[in-house]
């Protein structure tokens, strides 16, 4: 077992070392570090609205939660990106057959590409909250630990991705991979998004007046059984606004993409079993 | 050391490899010569466990090539052999190395004998993508030394090298001989195999037409050539 995990963590190692040195990589994290430091001044404080101060702290934690819906969804598109290509290039540069040609398991360089790129795009993603941690706490001198607790919570979502991507990566060629995984994204966004609209006293009046009461339970249905990845999003982020914990509700998500996890990881390993290598 | 047992491969109704059976013993220089198609690459990814077969069973050293363990002191090198083109020779060696488990000390002696042996000293250390196919081809058999291994699976290892590229690959294998090595040869070069190798299999379309000593192959003043071309040609 040590064996195994020893070869895990250097294919690990490697799959890591090559995204990072890819220029794209390197444009697309600079990229992301700008896009916080340009709206650095959003986290100084002393906003006024008709001559009278608004509440600091309320209003920076409006944009500190804006700024971690973006960040992390953003990095789960970029996790999708990293993810779609790796084992093609794996098998193009000839390191699928160099490793699998040794006493290693098609688990475990699966296991190991699938640790790699999370690892990644965990580092990613906690780095690109910190700065912004960081900015707040030198601006308003106010620490905020549960933002970076938040920001770790939301790494479930980066491995629904990865497996997924790279589960779909060996059913269809690589960009459709990365746009149906994208898709489930956006479609659990906007579904999250209609849900909030329903649950307001406005959306509630419109349900009363429609009689599809059958209609929508199936739509409930499919709502609660689709990925969660805005669930996830929505319960970390309620770590550091003041929504608070909802109980069943915030620890759904979680169970939901663990799940979700759990079954495309299976049919990942079961469907590179049967792969032919190059 | 290498036994197949009634192997057949099919890829949809395609035939590739037809119910063969034979045996390469330990030390042995053994060749897999047939016309390109014949299924001499498909063997070999079985026995790697690269694909499976329809039918029939392979094993190295009695392990089950289904299983990881059959690739312990295995040594590979692929027909057009790739390598990531950002890395250096040596950095490819010592991720080699790394993925075989060996020491950090081990493998760093490892790969200085190996730059030496395979004659890219001075280059090891800039990108592959400078380096030409022959030094490639040089480069894969060299990460395939990496462990001392017991056997070594070379499929084509001179495709598409000039004579030059062709003749130091020969002479890397001939300096293997004296070490005990199995070798298990995948070539359509025969005069090459006529040279380095002791025993022989001719396949075609999938099935094997004969397999014995070379020796005994080009008895009566005929070349391996000779032999092959009125074996495939029937």
């Amino acid at each position: 077992m040590p064996k195994a995990r020893s070869s895990i963590i250097t294919i690990a190692k490697y799959t890591l070392m090559d995204q990072v040195r890819q220029k794209s990589f390197i444009i697309m994290f600079v990229m992301c570090a700008l896009f916080l430091l340009l709206v650095r001044n959003c986290s100084q404080g002393g906003f006024m609205v008709n001559g009278q101060t608004l509440d600091n702290e309320a209003v920076v934690r409006v944009v500190l939660k804006a700024v971690f819906h973006i960040n992390a969804a953003g990095t789960m598109f970029l996790a999708a990106l990293f993810s779609m290509r790796v084992f093609k290039r794996d098998r193009d540069e000839g390191m699928q057959s160099c490793i699998l040609s040794k006493p290693i398991t098609r688990w475990q360089y699966v296991a190991g590409k699938i640790l790699g790129l999370w690892v990644l795009s965990v580092a990613f993603m906690f780095i690109l909250h910190s700065i912004v941690f960081i900015m707040v706490s030198v601006n308003l001198k106010v620490v905020m630990p549960e933002y970076l607790i938040a920001s770790l919570l939301c790494s479930f979502n980066l491995l629904f991705v990865v497996v997924a991507v790279l589960l779909f990566s060996l059913l269809m060629p690589d960009i459709i991979a990365f746009l149906c995984v994208t898709g489930i994204g956006i479609v659990s966004f906007v579904a999250d998004g209609i849900a909030a609209v329903s649950r307001s006293p406005m959306g509630q009046a419109m349900m009363q007046q429609s009689d599809s009461t059958s209609d929508l339970s199936l739509w409930k249905v499919i709502y609660y059984l689709w990925p969660k990845l805005s669930g996830i999003q929505q319960a970390a982020s309620s770590m550091f606004s003041r929504e608070g914990f909802q109980g069943f509700l915030s620890i759904y998500p979680f169970i939901n993409i663990l799940i979700y996890s759990l079954i495309l990881g299976a049919l990942l390993f079961w469907r590179f079993r049967h792969e032919d290598i190059i | 050391m290498i036994e197949l047992n009634a192997v057949t491969k099919q890829y949809g109704s395609f035939t590739a490899v037809d119910n063969i059976s034979f045996s390469v013993q330990t030390g042995e220089y053994f060749a897999l010569l047939g016309p390109n198609g014949a299924g001499k690459t498909t063997i070999v990814k079985m026995l790697l466990d690269f694909t499976q077969p329809t039918s029939g069973s392979l094993s190295i050293n009695s392990v089950p090539s289904t299983q990881a363990a059959s690739r312990t002191a295995i040594g590979y090198l692929a027909e057009n052999h790739h390598i990531p083109p950002h890395l250096s020779g040596w950095q490819y060696l010592q991720r080699c190395a790394e993925l075989l488990n060996i020491n950090r000390s081990d493998a760093t002696d490892q790969c200085r004998r190996i730059v030496k042996q395979i004659g890219i000293e001075g280059r090891e250390n800039t990108k592959t993508n400078t380096y030409s196919k022959g030094m490639i081809q040089r480069l894969g058999m060299g990460a395939a030394l990496l462990g001392n291994p017991k056997l070594l699976l070379l499929d084509e290892p001179t495709a598409g090298l000039d004579p030059i590229g062709i003749i130091e690959i020969r002479q890397l294998l001939e300096s293997l001989k004296n070490q005990g090595m199995t070798i298990f040869l995948n070539s359509h070069l025969l005069s090459e195999v006529e040279k380095i190798c002791d025993n022989a299999a001719i396949i075609h379309q999938g099935r094997l037409l004969v397999k014995d000593n070379i020796a005994a192959l080009i008895k009566n003043g005929d070349t391996l050539e000779d032999v092959f071309v009125r074996l495939v040609k029937g």
